[in-house]
This record gives structure tokens, sequence and C-alpha cells, in this order.
């Protein structure tokens, strides 16, 4: 939900990496007895997209203004 | 198995599609129009009252200016008048829905001017107005009309208020002023209605007197009740709805407002005495919050009204009338008009930081933009509106006056579009300080301006008119006063000024001393330039001297109102034009006017 969150709040883009990552970090050493790990990489998925864009906007806006 | 599989191709797609509708889709489509050639201008038509085109130059690593057909850099001074909005209007709070105050038809202003009245806080706008403006040395006007008079029924467009509009449009041409038309609204409409007593705790009755815009049916608060906070007005849950209604395109609401610009510049494309457009004053988020709000709503919005109205084809191809994402553009209503500027207000928010609220993706590859900057250093800032700090005590904002400014002109720089002040105003109390330091900020980045407001009732101190307007209390209703009240000395002192109204040099520098009536402008230029022209209004008396490399005498002419205007030739290389310090001659309380 962070993930998708971070795309209209690209502010919000480092916390759903963080919590993205960990996630599956958790899934993976549980040995699979905890799930979740395609909505996990979903959200790590749109937080670095959130972050991307985001930082891409910065850039142009400073470039074109 | 394939359950999963479908799971996640629902889930891939789910997040590509609110990709696409959120700040990757806005980047996309924002990269998509710097990358856009501009779209070419119309042929330039014949203007039918001898004002010039204007257009947007685009100076390579420059910020872009307003320009007239020879590429002068061309500065707009003007007022705003209120004349024309549809405030609510009356003496008591029960009529939730009166009607227009002053008359639209055109023919109760044809040799006359209905009687002002302090049951509405503006009066109303004639002849008279546009003749007063001109002797300040005015050149243009920034015309505030409303939604709710042009669409005042769904689909039915009223064309005894377009007939008006024309009127004064017809007033203008006469003078020489170009009319800049404001979509105005404020607190999105009249219509939001007034919970009395208040619902929820905490907040005030709404006083309707300042709220305009909208029409009653475009008007969507789903029963939130309409009580403001704060004492702002824009903090009222039934217009935060109906707002949020509007950006996100319910029941159609932006596709009529997109409708509504379409007829007023099918109406008006061919005359060059309208300047341009201000297609929606000062937006308000809603429930919406920045940078998202201004990014993926508000100036996208402003690319589809563009698009329609233009016929320039930047964003996708979307379907209309249901909630339009960030990267959509508008069909083509067929109008064309690609003579004349639009004016991108850059938010309420921006407002009240006085700095970026937003990413300020270019929308549109149309050349003819405006940045509108709303300048209200210590009247909407932090300061003021939370911390209750009288401007000479101010902790913000901390670039000074100077902050909006020079963020305002990056901003124009990143949406390639020209800058000017389409509103500034203040308590006239602090007029020595705000109103000379924004006029000096505006001298400083060559931005014209247009100033709130013209004329205003009722207020005393509260009242932002360069006239006071009249007394609303009771006991001084009864005395002798005014029809539009008094000028208001140091507004005139301030704000009828000696500027350039056009120069081949983009890079010059001027300044007028409001004390003392004198003006320095330097300049420089080829031989066989266009000239230099400098507007010298009836109060400033000083003889005018230019030395440099200047082709002959200049030529200075008398106006019909008592203005002078010097035109400068250069012969290659710098020259300067000057006013000398002379004693000013204030025009004062003109009680005669308006009649």
């Amino acid at each position: 939900m962070l993930g998708l969150l971070a795309l209209p709040f690209g502010i919000l883009s480092p916390f759903a990496i963080v919590a993205g990552t960990r996630s599956l970090r958790r899934i993976r050493a549980s040995g699979g007895t905890t799930i979740g790990a395609f909505s996990a990489f979903v959200g790590l998925a749109g937080g670095v997209m959130g972050a991307f864009f985001l930082v891409a906007g910065v850039i142009f806006w400073v470039a074109t203004s | 198995m394939s359950g999963r599989i479908i799971g996640r191709a629902v889930a891939v797609l789910v997040l590509l599609i609110l990709a696409l509708f959120t700040y990757p889709g806005a980047d996309v489509a924002s990269l998509a129009v710097w990358l856009t050639p501009p779209a070419i201008g119309g042929s330039p038509r014949a203007s039918a009252g001898g004002l010039a085109w204007l257009h947007i130059e685009h100076p390579a690593g420059r910020t872009a200016y307003i320009a007239d057909p020879q590429g002068r850099l061309v500065l707009l001074h003007g007022a705003i008048p209120g004349g024309m909005i549809d405030f609510w209007s009356g003496a008591g709070s029960s009529n939730l829905t009166p009607k227009p105050f002053y008359p639209i038809d055109p023919s109760a202003y044809e040799g006359r001017c209905p009687d002002n009245s302090s049951l509405i806080r503006v009066p109303p706008l004639c002849r008279s107005d546009i003749a007063q403006m001109a002797a300040f040395g005015f050149n243009s006007l920034r015309l505030p009309i409303s939604w709710s008079l042009l669409e005042p029924a769904r689909g039915q467009f009223s064309q005894t208020y377009l007939a008006r509009i024309a009127q004064v449009v017809d007033w203008a041409r006469a003078e020489g002023l170009y009319v800049i038309f404001d979509m105005h609204q404020d607190a999105y409409s009249r219509y939001v209605g007034r919970a009395s007593p208040p619902p929820i705790p905490g907040g005030d009755t709404t006083d309707l007197q300042y709220d305009n815009g909208a029409p009653d049916w475009a008007t969507i608060t789903d029963g939130f009740p309409s009580e403001v906070f704060g004492g702002q007005r824009e903090l009222n849950p039934a217009v935060l709805e109906a707002d949020s209604n509007f950006w996100y395109n319910r029941a159609g609401v932006q596709d009529e407002y997109i409708a509504t610009v379409a007829v007023l510049a099918r109406k008006f494309m061919n005359d060059s005495t309208v300047a341009g457009y201000s297609i929606f004053n000062e937006p308000w988020p809603g429930w919406n919050l920045p940078p998202g709000w201004e990014d993926l709503l508000l100036f996208p919005f402003y690319r589809r009204v563009i698009d329609a109205v233009t016929g320039v084809h930047d964003g996708l191809p979307c379907p209309t009338h249901i909630y339009m994402p960030a990267p959509c553009g508008y069909p083509d209503l067929g109008v064309r008009d690609r003579n004349q500027l639009f004016f991108l207000d850059l938010g309420l928010p921006r407002e009240i930081t006085d700095l970026p609220t937003h990413l300020d993706l270019a929308v549109s590859s149309y050349p003819n933009l405006v940045a509108g900057l709303h300048a209200y250093t210590h009247g909407y800032t932090p300061d003021s509106i939370f911390l209750h700090q009288d401007p000479d005590k101010a902790s913000y904002p901390w670039g000074g006056y100077e902050q909006t400014y020079a963020s305002a002109e990056r901003e124009s720089r990143a949406i390639n579009a020209a800058l000017m002040v389409t509103e500034f105003g203040n308590d006239p109390k602090w007029d020595p300080l705000i109103l000379a330091n924004e006029l000096i900020e505006q001298e400083q980045h060559r931005v014209g301006f247009a100033f709130w407001t013209w004329k205003e009732n009722c207020g005393g101190a509260h009242s932002w008119g360069m006239f006071e307007g009249i007394e609303c209390s009771k006991s001084k209703q009864l005395q002798a006063q005014p029809p539009s009240g008094c000028l208001r000395p140091g507004r005139e002192r301030l704000l009828a000024r000696v500027y350039p109204s056009a120069s081949a040099d983009p890079n010059l520098t001027f300044h007028y001393d409001p004390s003392t009536g004198a003006f320095e402008l330097r300049a420089s230029g080829q031989f066989g330039d266009v000239p230099t022209v400098v507007v010298i209004p009836v109060e400033v008396t000083g003889s005018v001297t230019v030395s440099g490399a200047v082709a002959g005498e200049p030529a200075i002419s008398q106006q019909p109102h008592g203005v002078r205007i010097v035109t400068v030739y250069p012969s290659g290389g710098a020259f300067s034009i000057s006013v000398a310090a002379a004693s000013l001659a204030p025009l004062g309380c003109d009680t005669s006017a308006p009649s």
C-alpha cells in the first residue's frame, strides 16, 4: 500500500522502499513460513518508481528553471 | 496456481495504471511537451481597434516575456475591478441565492451607471472607470468574470453577460487598454451554502460576501456543512468538497468549465484588445495536498483548457466527462484561438508559502503562456495569517519580498512561460512598506502588474481598493459620499507611476521614485530598432530628458487624459530616459465620477 501511495506522493517512496526491502528479507529468512513476497515486491517497485520519478522531476525542474 | 498468476498480473496492471495516472505519467507527459516543437501561432488577424496582438518571446537561456509584434518587451500595468463578479449580496443572511446585484444587461450602462450600494462589496463597473484607469497611465485591466453568470444553467451560456463583457472590452479598446479575462473564483462559489448554527465545533458561520465562481448546478458539496475555520473562507468543508469534485471532474463539471472558456474565446478570439485568459483564479486544492494536487490535477487541467481552445494536442487522448488523469489532454473544441495568451495561476497554496509548492512540470507546447503570480507577501504568508505579525516585524518570508519573485521566475522558466503579477494588494495602512516594496521588485524583475483591487465598498481599513469605496456602517451611510468613495492618495502616488510600456531591449533597467516623481531608464539598442515607449501619468509633472545613443529628439505626445507618451528611437548603443523630480499633481477625491 505504501508503494502504491508513493506514486502520487513521492515523499513516501523512501518509506516504501525500506518497508518493501525489510519485508522481502523477512520472508526469505522465514524459509517459507511467511508469505506475501509478491505484495512486498509490488510495494518495493512502487517505492522505487515513486523515488525515481520524484528525483527525475526535481532534476528536470532544476535543469529547466 | 493459475489464480496466483492472475492475481499477480492484476497487481502489476494496477501498479502500471497507477504509475500512468500519477507522477511517472505526469513526468513522461511533461517531457513529451518539452520535446514537442512549439505550436505555431495562427496567422495574425487584423486587430479591430488598433491594439497590437501580444505574444510571448522565448529568448534562449532567459525568462520569456510578453511582447508586441515587433518583439518588444511589453509591460502591462493595470488594476482589477470587481464590478462584474457575481458576489453574494444583501442585507440579511437569510437569502442564500440572491440574484446578481448589478444589472447584467449592457443597456443599463449606456451613458449611465447604476447606483453603488452598501449591500455589495464592490461598485458597478462603468465607462468612467475605464477612463479613470487610462488617466493613471494604465495600459491594461484584469477583468474578473464569473462562471455562474456565463453558464447559469448547464449547457446554456448567457448571451446577455457575454454582451456585457463585450461592452467593457469596447470601452477598453477606446481607451487603448488591454483586457485580461479572469475566470474568477474565491472559495469556489457563492452557492456553497451557509450552515447556521455551524454543526462542527470550532467553526464559524460562513460569510458569503466574498465567495464567488461556480454556478449552483456545478457546486457539489455532498452535504458537507458550510462553515469556516480559522476565519479563512477556503477552510470550509463544503468548499473543500466542491473544489475536490471539480478537480476530479465529478458529473463532468470540468468539461462544462472548459466549454465555458471555449465559448468566451470563440467570441473574443479576433479581438486584439483581449490579451488573454486567466484560466482559473486562485485555485484551491480542496481535500488534496501539494505537490500532487498541482502536478497531477491543476496543471493538467490547464493543459486541457489550452488543448480545447487552441487545438494543440498535448497529452494523451482520454475519455472526457469522467476523471481525467494527469497525462490526459483534451479534444480540440474547434475554436483554434492561437493569438491570445493563457495565464496560469500558480495556486493559492503558493500564495501562502511564497515558494513553489510543486515541480512545475511543463504542461503545454502552446507558446503563449504566462505564469500568473499572486504576490501577497505579509498578506497571506504564515507570518500574517498564522502568527499575526505586523509586516515590519515579520519573521517570514526569510528571503524578503524578493523570495516570491525570484522563485516565480524559476517556475515560469520551468513551464516555459513569461511571468506577470496578476494580483497583488494589501491593507492600505501598510502601503509605504508592502506596496512600495512590491513595486520595486516588479521593476527589478521587469514584470507587469494587476492591482487588487480597483474599488471596494464597506471596508474602511479592510477594503483594499485604490478607491476606498463607500462606507457601509449605518451611521455613515447618511453622510454625503462620492459614488465610489475617494481615491486613496497613497495609492495614487505609488500606482500612477512612470514605466516603459514597450522596449526593444528586454534587459533594460528602470526605476520610478514615487516620493519625488523622478524616473530613470537605461537601455541599449541597435540603429533601426523599434522605439522604447515610456508612459508618464498625469500626476507626474517633471520634464523629460534623453541622453546617449538616440536618434533625434524624443517624441512626446499628450493623451486625452493628460498622460504623456515618450517615444525614443535608439541609434546604436546605450541610452537613458529620465523624468526630473518635480512636485506631483494628484487628482484627489474626485466626487464627480463615475456618472
